[in-house]
């Protein structure tokens, strides 16, 4: 068993005292892959300035590996791929990917009943496809700002604070898991569960909009401390 | 605590240049050179070659040939080689006989990095003030935009070694972003010469790798093989030409083989990337690693193996893809006084 020692980088060495535990097998002259396959077709013309020099850039950089959870297919998805690994327990990938094909496959069949079963004019307005609905849910379940804790003079108040597009993608995806978690009932499977909420939340209802609102809520009434925040 | 992980034979080596005034004087360093010229003769005369015709790598096979040696550091093996190569440059003693130093920045410390520092300023002046002369004379100054893809700043390490004395990372950054200013200025193409002295080319990453032509099997049909490894696994792939699509690996079809999706889809991956599913046949053999390491190894073989079969833009592409690249993650070892790689025991406060 070999281990490569030149491939390791840490990065430079600060002369205060602090620990570097965050640190990769890669240069930082490696750039990330891009695997979406429309990119490459389009000809050179039609790329815009900055993608142009991105391309020259990376034609002189080294590139790092594809991980193996992406590829190139129609059907890998970054969303669902983040919200099937937060899904997982003890590493369990398979599991968590059966978990959410299945969940698809709930979502898809319940919105085939409804469109089969509603009137002409009503059947263009159902969507059917699960890939919509869940981008379009967890859109809807994002909350704008959030809360944070600062101290000042020795109390601890509750900031209103903008939330970043990756906090809100987060919070949107950590909400939805913990109430499949917790509020069903004992021998509904988390499937079935989650194709649920995910349509409640489609159609703006459920207990996740809720949180979402109460958090909402909270914020506008503690705009008076807004000053308290320095970034 | 600062832990140093991360080295190479570059950073260990020392900058001996920078350590002080020179320990050679200039008539020795003159008398070796002479002695290895003369030594250079002698050698292609004991080897039977002509001694005008003599290059270095004969030099260094003859030793090889006449001093074997086993050691694994190749700087301790017995070598012959020019003599600016072994001793390196240093600088000259910087003071006169009567104690005064010659350069006028001799007692900031860094005279060399300060003189420079000076120099490129002077060259960001002069931009500065052709660019007045020409808003004066109501020219717009032309602007090139200079493709900066292709070549990058020199290092630390070549910086100290082009000025002889040692810098931090504090002077080396400040001197980088000098020439960066200098280069956005509207007139910087006056100060190009002075600026390409610190720039290197990179070469294109493509051009370092050669892709080799296709071989023909008995019955004619083309193919070509690959090699992949990932964490422990190895892998061998051989991709066959005017195939329907079947994938066999160690003898087993690959529903079989991996029955998770997950690593299908990598095994798919490369000739998803290239439209050609149903195109060609796969043989592998894959040992060692588990159930995804197999499955990456068998993906970057493929990839490699499919350059043969593909023009080299789109072994460009599949390069940006990410999907030519050894993955070096490896599993990081467990270290003493912790339970695992990064977990620390049970921590008790009595």
């Amino acid at each position: 068993r070999d281990t490569p020692r030149a491939s390791v980088y840490s990065p430079p060495l600060v002369p205060c005292r602090l620990t570097q535990v965050r640190w990769s097998r890669y240069n930082p002259s490696f750039l990330e892959p891009e695997v979406n396959k429309e990119l490459y077709q389009k000809s050179w013309e039609q790329l815009s300035e900055e993608e142009k020099e991105k391309m020259e850039l990376k034609a002189v950089r080294p590139i790092k590996a594809a991980p193996p959870t992406v590829s190139s297919s129609v059907f890998s998805d970054p969303m669902i791929s983040k919200f099937t690994n937060m899904m997982m327990k003890d590493g369990n990938k398979v599991l968590a990917r059966s978990l959410m094909a299945q969940t698809l496959e709930a979502v898809k069949r319940k919105q085939l009943e409804k469109y089969h079963k509603a009137p002409e004019d009503e059947k263009e307005t159902i969507e059917c496809n699960p890939y919509v609905i869940f981008h379009q849910a967890l859109k809807n379940c994002q909350p704008i700002i959030g809360l944070s804790s600062i101290t000042k003079g020795g109390k601890t108040y509750q900031v209103p604070v903008p939330l970043k597009d990756n906090r809100k993608r987060f919070l949107a995806m950590k909400w939805l898991i913990t109430e499949c978690r917790e509020n069903k009932n004992r021998r509904m499977l988390m499937p079935e569960k989650l194709s649920q909420e995910l349509l409640q939340a489609f159609n703006n209802e459920g207990p996740i909009i809720k949180k979402k609102h109460v958090l909402h809520k909270m914020a506008e009434a503690n705009r008076a401390y807004a000053h308290f925040r320095w970034w | 605590t600062l832990r140093l992980i991360y080295t190479t034979t570059a950073v260990r080596r020392k900058n001996v240049g920078a350590s002080g005034p020179e320990k050679y004087t200039e008539a020795f360093i003159k008398k070796q050179i002479e002695e290895f010229n003369l030594g250079k003769r002698h050698l292609a005369n004991m080897m039977g070659e002509d001694p005008e015709t003599f290059t270095q790598e004969d030099i260094d096979r003859a030793i090889a040939y006449l001093f074997p040696s086993g050691l694994f550091d190749k700087q301790a093996r017995p070598m012959m080689k020019h003599p600016t190569e072994i001793f390196p440059e240093q600088r000259k003693i910087q003071w006169g006989e009567d104690g005064r130093p010659f350069h006028f920045l001799f007692y900031t410390g860094k005279q060399s990095y300060y003189s420079l520092m000076h120099e490129t300023y002077e060259k960001l002046l002069n931009a500065q003030k052709y660019q007045d002369q020409l808003t004066a004379q109501d020219l717009s100054p032309q602007k090139e935009k200079k493709n900066l893809a292709g070549n990058r700043w020199l290092t630390k390490i070549e910086l100290e070694e082009m000025l002889l004395e040692k810098l931090s990372d504090v002077d080396y950054s400040r001197f980088i972003q000098l020439l960066q200013k200098l280069l956005t200025l509207p007139c910087g193409d006056i100060e190009e010469k002075y600026i390409q002295k610190f720039c290197k080319e990179v070469p294109a990453q493509l051009k370092k790798v050669v892709i080799e032509p296709l071989k023909y099997d008995e019955r004619g049909v083309a193919f070509s093989t690959g090699e992949g490894t990932r964490k422990t696994a190895r892998a061998t792939a051989v991709v066959y030409d005017n195939g329907t699509g079947k994938i066999t690996v160690n003898g087993i079809d690959i529903l079989h083989y991996f029955p998770v999706l997950q690593d299908r889809e990598q095994l798919l991956f490369p000739f998803q990337f290239l439209d050609r599913i149903g195109k060609h046949d796969m043989v592998c053999t894959v040992s060692g690693g588990g159930r995804s390491a197999q499955a990456g190894a068998i993906r970057l073989a493929s990839a490699k193996a499919l350059r043969s079969f593909v023009t080299e833009q789109e072994v460009e592409f599949m390069r940006q893809a990410g999907l030519l690249t050894v993955d070096p993650r490896v599993k990081e070892r467990k270290k003493p006084g912790q339970e695992g790689a990064r977990r620390k025991f049970t921590w008790k406060k009595r």
